[in-house]
């Protein structure tokens, strides 16, 4: 049956909340008799704490609760994330509340502060006496992994995480090799530079339950808040706000300890916000990584081995450390079938600012390394790039590099083309010093979470009498529609017109817990919860109509505000009679629906093997730039974006997601240079740390393909994350066409490229 | 010892009265005492535009207003446009185009744009892209609110696709998507 | 914690008297765009602001004769929206477009960015190269001129007393300069210089005059006045240039900073002094 209301780009629910300036963001609520929350932060990047003295800031007028660690019930936490099963310890880390005895990191908290006022909990700040005894502190990763570093956190050897592949044998691949291609890649820290500041406020309810109504990714860290106060977890609640980007950036606990903290201490609600600074200095970031590649082939163009060796940054607390990196592992061959593969990686504590959860999440990093060097071969080789994909893409049967087949079409070949040909003829510069070149990379991005993590979701969905439903769904919303998606499932599903549908969203107690809204997991778990609880309504109401008709239930079917039979038009019952009989007769016209991801086994070893993931979103891009070989500035012209979604349940959402995941992709690539010194973070403004404006971007092409071979509602595959993995290779491949240098480190800013240009000139003039 | 002047700004045409300190800014002002938190923030430092409003006519950054600047003045907020017809155009553009995404850059972006169209009622896309450079947003990648300011000064259908020359276009209705679709089968 | 004051004169005198009594804490405020930013990252903490956004005398963009007069409290954008500074200077005009974003354009003032005196201030560079003298007054010098090219100290420093006020900036409309402006930043709006050039050059036969202002390359905007002086009577061609080139480089003094290196800095130099004389030379010769 033709879909009414899936694949129509209609507008958001939240949109015009939004435009009229009437949505309510974290920092924008209050309460009667509201405090105002600080953190005190530590201003050295490594020592031992040998005392804390809050008696000053405690006395200060206005000052209601000065806290450090000692009156934190439980200030140390081996962090699951808040995941409620096991995944064994290389997957935990220690989440601590507040430094206690050291310092581990430049602006860790070492108090917190609620006050009456902001410009008292300043003045308390500088009333906090704090002696550090400074310790030799380690802020690279390839100097942590030396057995003389310092060390950095609970284990004697930094290395929080070590993992591996081993499919074939990789000494046999390389000898059959006739071409050798290696590199060695870096790229920096990335912020998430969401526009809406990390913020909330918290308030204890006249029963004793704390409640957090804060700007989160994941409201199941309840339970972790709740261990921290040593509460039952019934005693903490999350009010999710719509959210002003995350990007998981908001995915780990942000200000919601402190919040909670506080609430408990005073009595009194408590407003916390970062200031932009704090943000940049202090939240978790993406991870640098260190990335050394050697690729083998044939003469004609055959992959015959791919080694590699990862090194990741993992900050001065672990947090998602060991995950970003089993997913930077198990992408790091690329989408391509090559029958021996070795991959080493390893994540390096440091004391530095913790990294973590950033859109593409290990992906984006080895991405940028494995096109670099497929663009590379392409040269050596002489041959076409888009050739050399095509002979070595994953196909539908193939294995992963962990050995798991892929039995669902890998489209990638299409993708790649369509892109490249999308750029159309190719028009060179008129001016001397303005080079055009263009670029092609692929990309894989999961979708949904890591398969050992057991992920399920709930959606709740209730039929009122006059026809009209209510949706319940713990999944936040940070922008991509989210929420409202759900929406156009359910009025698809039952014909209930979207403006009749109210849906309510994230609160951990009163919405059923959707999960965490990350690793573009959302439209494939809540949205397929949704999915499964209108079907069973559905199902509910076919069976009473086909009872009350004596038709059978297979004939059938929901259309335009009736049950009507597929034969015999005359034979309907209307929606609203049939809801009413069915409440008269006592059914239930509500479901909560669970829905559960595959399931596998937590991996035992450093060797991953198997399924890690319950699928892949692919796609290609293909640039065209022009370099200015004078001052090495950029100027991106084109950017096609081709994607295969599954089905584009919105299509102006998919979009958007493509276009906001390019640019922000552009943005790594070229301009975005967290510039930090001895743990130090050197660029803690938006003047200093770069995202693009209007003005630095092309208006993104989306290229979308519906293959229907998702595991989401009909066939939707996720496109959240992907569209950030597969842009900057391009990006940098389309500089080295224009003006023959490669860059291998990210950002390619317009000095590097300078440099590089005028070092080519030189080699040249000299040869 | 605090030093307070008494100030009073006319917010979306209702005057508030209240002590300022002299170095308040006026996003400070319209957030903490006017109650107007339409009005965003989101660096305090003039560098993102969130906190965008219409001053004495003008879009400005209100973080780079003294709060005692405003005195006497008009300060025109988002929601101070109601039955405007340019503002309430621009809106549902970008309602309708998917220029809203988180929404937090979309206050101060429609004030920016408003004020440019008032201005220049006539744009290029290039124009357009001048005009809210001053205006951060980290969802959209800025196509869709380009689009929607084209739209809004243009009507709905001139918005200009970006698909390149070689593809086939989907036109019809304004809910279809402006890309391209490529169909691989049935799944 | 913050303890600022504020006063708002309704004329110049007023403003001058406030001034003369707080001296060194006394904060001129116009647009507000660096002053809100440092009051915020705490660079300011007791200052007295003295509210001049209003003042008359220090508006308006006329021709008085051969010179232009622009008030110290002209925005960015009313430069802009000016036929007089789009048609009669062109670098300034150029320099404008290029400043900040349009929304702190409608703030920023040209007598701010000159009294803040940043080494990349983007209004500097163009009235370095137009040769322009800023008029201040004081209670205690009274009216003072001062040729911009003495104007800059070092970072964030000028030869104004604490009591001074800019009151208007002027400079000489000169026939027949072709000029060029260009402005480097790690993007394309909202971006501090990381260099930034303007050039002008009047020819007949031989380079009769140069005027060459350069911004983020010292520890102030600065005319490059040795590379003026070789250029004056050659002939504009490619040798000339060159050696142009390398002097202009001693001229300058860049530091490596969180936006660029030094010596990306001097390479930037090189490229854009050059890319200036070839398209002033090119528009010379008719070419487009």
């Amino acid at each position: 049956m033709e879909l009414k209301v899936i694949g129509k780009g209609v507008p958001k629910y939240d949109a015009w909340g939004k435009v009229k300036g009437e949505i309510i963001y974290a920092d924008d609520f209050t309460m009667p008799g509201m405090l105002y929350g600080k953190v005190f932060r530590a201003s050295v990047p490594r020592a031992k704490i040998l005392s804390i003295d809050t008696s000053r800031a405690e006395k200060l007028p206005g000052v209601h609760a000065v806290i450090t660690h000692k009156d934190i019930p439980r200030n140390n936490l081996k962090a699951r994330f808040g995941q409620g099963s096991e995944i064994g310890a290389q997957f935990e880390g220690l989440y601590r509340v507040l430094a206690e005895g050291e310092v581990r990191y430049f602006g860790e908290p070492i108090a917190l502060i609620a006050a009456e006022a902001p410009e008292i909990t300043d003045k308390a700040c500088e009333l906090i006496d704090v002696q550090y005894e400074p310790l030799p502190g380690v802020f690279d990763p390839l100097e942590a992994m030396k057995p003389e570093a310092p060390q950095v956190g609970e284990k004697a050897n930094n290395i929080a995480s070590h993992f591996k592949i081993r499919k074939g044998n990789v000494e046999e691949g390389f000898a059959q090799a006739q071409v050798i291609v290696e590199g060695f890649y870096q790229v920096g820290y990335q912020d998430h530079a969401y526009l809406e500041l990390e913020s909330g406020v918290a308030w204890v309810d006249d029963d004793g339950t704390i409640v957090i109504r804060v700007s989160s990714q994941v409201i199941e860290h309840f339970r972790e808040v709740a261990e921290v106060l040593d509460l039952p977890h019934s005693k903490v609640r999350y009010i999710g706000t719509l959210i002003g980007g995350g990007f998981g950036g908001k995915e780990d606990i942000t200000v919601e300890s402190y919040l909670a903290l506080l609430a408990w201490k005073t009595r009194k609600p408590v407003k916390l916000t970062y200031t932009r600074k704090e943000s940049l200095l202090v939240h978790s970031k993406r991870h640098p990584y260190y990335m050394y590649y050697k690729t083998g082939a044939t003469r004609d163009g055959k992959i015959v081995a791919l080694e590699a060796r990862l090194i990741s940054d993992a900050g001065s607390y672990a947090a998602l450390s060991p995950w970003v990196l089993l997913y930077s592992t198990v992408d790091a061959a690329g989408p391509y079938n090559i029958p021996n593969i070795k991959v080493d990686s390893y994540a390096a504590m440091t004391n530095t600012p913790i990294t973590s959860a950033f859109r593409g999440f290990g992906a984006p990093q080895v991405n940028f390394a494995y096109e670099s060097q497929m663009n590379q071969l392409a040269q050596k080789l002489g041959m076409d790039p888009l050739e050399l994909r095509k002979k070595n893409l994953l196909k539908q049967g193939d294995y992963l590099a962990t050995g798991y087949v892929y039995d669902r079409p890998v489209p990638l070949d299409v993708l790649a083309e369509k892109a490249w040909k999308a750029l159309g003829p190719k028009e060179e510069s008129k001016k001397p010093h303005i080079k055009v070149g263009r670029g092609l990379a692929v990309g894989m991005c999961s979708y949904g979470r890591l398969t050992f993590l057991h992920d399920t979701s709930r959606s709740y969905l209730r039929l009122e009498l006059d026809g009209s439903a209510v949706i319940r769904c713990g999944v936040p919303d940070v922008g991509g529609g989210q929420g409202h998606i759900l929406t156009q499932i359910v009025s698809e599903e039952l014909g209930v017109p979207l403006d009749l549908i109210k849906i309510h969203v994230t609160d951990s107690q009163l919405t059923p817990l959707a999960g965490t809204t990350t690793a573009t997991r959302q439209l494939y778990m809540s949205g397929n919860a949704t999915l499964k609880a209108a079907r069973e309504l559905k199902k509910r109401m076919i069976a009473k109509t086909a009872q009350l008709l004596s038709v059978k239930e297979e004939d059938l079917v929901v259309d335009q505000g009736k049950v009507v039979s597929r034969n015999d038009p005359t034979k309907y019952v209307a929606l609203v009679p049939l809801i009413n009989r069915m409440s008269a007769d006592g059914e239930e016209l509500f479901v909560e629906a669970q829905f559960n991801a595959p399931f596998t086994d937590v991996p035992e070893s450093e060797i991953i093997e198997g399924r890690t993931h319950p699928d892949f979103t692919f796609g290609a891009y293909a640039v065209e730039v022009t370099v200015d070989e004078e001052t090495g500035k950029v100027d991106l012209k084109r950017i096609v974006a081709a994607f295969d979604v599954g089905k584009a349940l919105n299509p102006i959402l998919v979009e958007g997601q493509i276009e906001g995941g390019a640019v922000q992709g552009m943005g790594y690539a070229l301009m975005e240079d967290m510039v930090i010194k001895d743990g130090i973070i050197q660029t803690p403004s938006f003047a200093e740390y770069l995202i693009p404006t209007s003005k630095d971007v092309p208006d993104v092409e989306p290229l979308i393909m519906e293959s229907m071979t998702g595991l989401g509602p009909y066939g939707a595959k996720g496109i959240g994350e992907p569209p950030i993995v597969g842009i900057a290779p391009a990006i940098v491949d389309a500089i080295d066409d224009a003006c023959g240098v490669r860059i291998t480190s990210l950002p390619a800013t317009a000095e590097k490229i300078l440099m590089e240009v005028k070092n080519k000139n030189k080699e040249k003039r000299a040869s | 010892m605090k030093n307070y002047k008494l100030v009073t700004i006319f917010v979306n045409e209702r005057p508030v009265t209240a002590p300022v300190e002299p170095h308040e800014s006026l996003l400070d002002f319209l957030r903490h005492k006017a109650g107007a938190v339409e009005v965003k923030c989101g660096c305090n430092q003039g560098d993102c535009g969130t906190c965008t409003v219409l001053f004495k006519g003008k879009a400005v950054k209100s973080c780079l207003v003294l709060a005692l600047q405003a005195n006497e003045k008009d300060v025109r907020t988002i929601k101070g446009f109601t039955g405007d017809f340019l503002m309430g155009k621009l809106q549902e553009s970008f309602v309708r185009n998917g220029a809203v995404q988180c929404g937090f850059c979309t206050p101060g972006m429609l004030i920016s744009s408003y004020a440019f169209l008032q201005a220049d009622p006539q744009p290029t896309r290039e124009e357009i892209k001048t005009a809210i450079s001053g205006n951060l947003c980290r969802c959209t990648g800025y196509k869709k609110i380009i689009d929607a300011v084209e739209e809004a000064a243009f009507g709905e259908a001139s918005t200009k696709k970006a698909t390149s020359s070689g593809s086939p276009e989907i036109s019809e209705g304004q809910e279809e998507a402006k890309g391209t679709y490529l169909l691989l089968g049935g799944g | 914690m913050i303890s600022c004051d504020y006063f708002k004169p309704s004329e110049v005198g007023e403003a001058l008297r406030l001034v003369s009594q707080f001296k060194e804490r006394a904060l001129f405020a116009a647009g507000c765009t660096n002053i809100l930013p440092d009051i915020h990252s705490g660079k300011q903490k007791d200052c007295v602001l003295i509210d001049i956004s209003d003042l008359e005398e220090l508006t308006g963009i006329s021709k008085c004769g051969n010179s232009m007069r622009i008030g110290s409290s002209t925005t960015i954008s009313e430069l802009l929206n000016s036929s007089l500074i789009r048609d009669e200077a062109p670098l300034l005009y150029e320099a404008a477009l290029n400043f900040a974003d349009p929304v702190v354009r409608n703030r920023a003032t040209v007598g701010g960015n000159l009294a803040y005196a940043s080494p990349a201030a983007d209004m500097a560079v163009p009235l370095l190269a137009l040769d322009s003298r800023v008029v201040v007054q004081s209670l205690d010098q009274g009216l003072r001129e001062i040729s911009l090219r003495e104007f800059f100290v070092g970072p964030g420093e000028t030869v104004l007393s604490p009591s001074e006020l800019i009151l208007r900036v002027e400079f000489n409309l000169s026939q027949n300069f072709k000029v060029f402006y260009v402005k480097v930043g790690k993007r394309n709006a909202m971006a501090i210089s990381l260099a930034s050039l303007g050039l002008a050059l009047k020819i007949d036969q031989t380079i009769k005059d140069a005027r060459l202002a350069l911004g983020a390359l010292a520890p102030t905007p600065i005319r490059a006045c040795r590379t003026e002086d070789f250029l004056m009577g050659k002939f504009p061609e490619d040798k000339v240039m060159e050696e142009a080139s390398e002097i202009l480089l001693s001229e300058i003094n860049p530091i490596s900073d969180i936006r660029g290196s030094r010596e990306y800095r001097v390479e930037l130099t090189r490229s854009l002094f050059k890319r200036a004389f070839r398209a002033i030379l090119s528009e010379e010769r008719g070419l487009s």
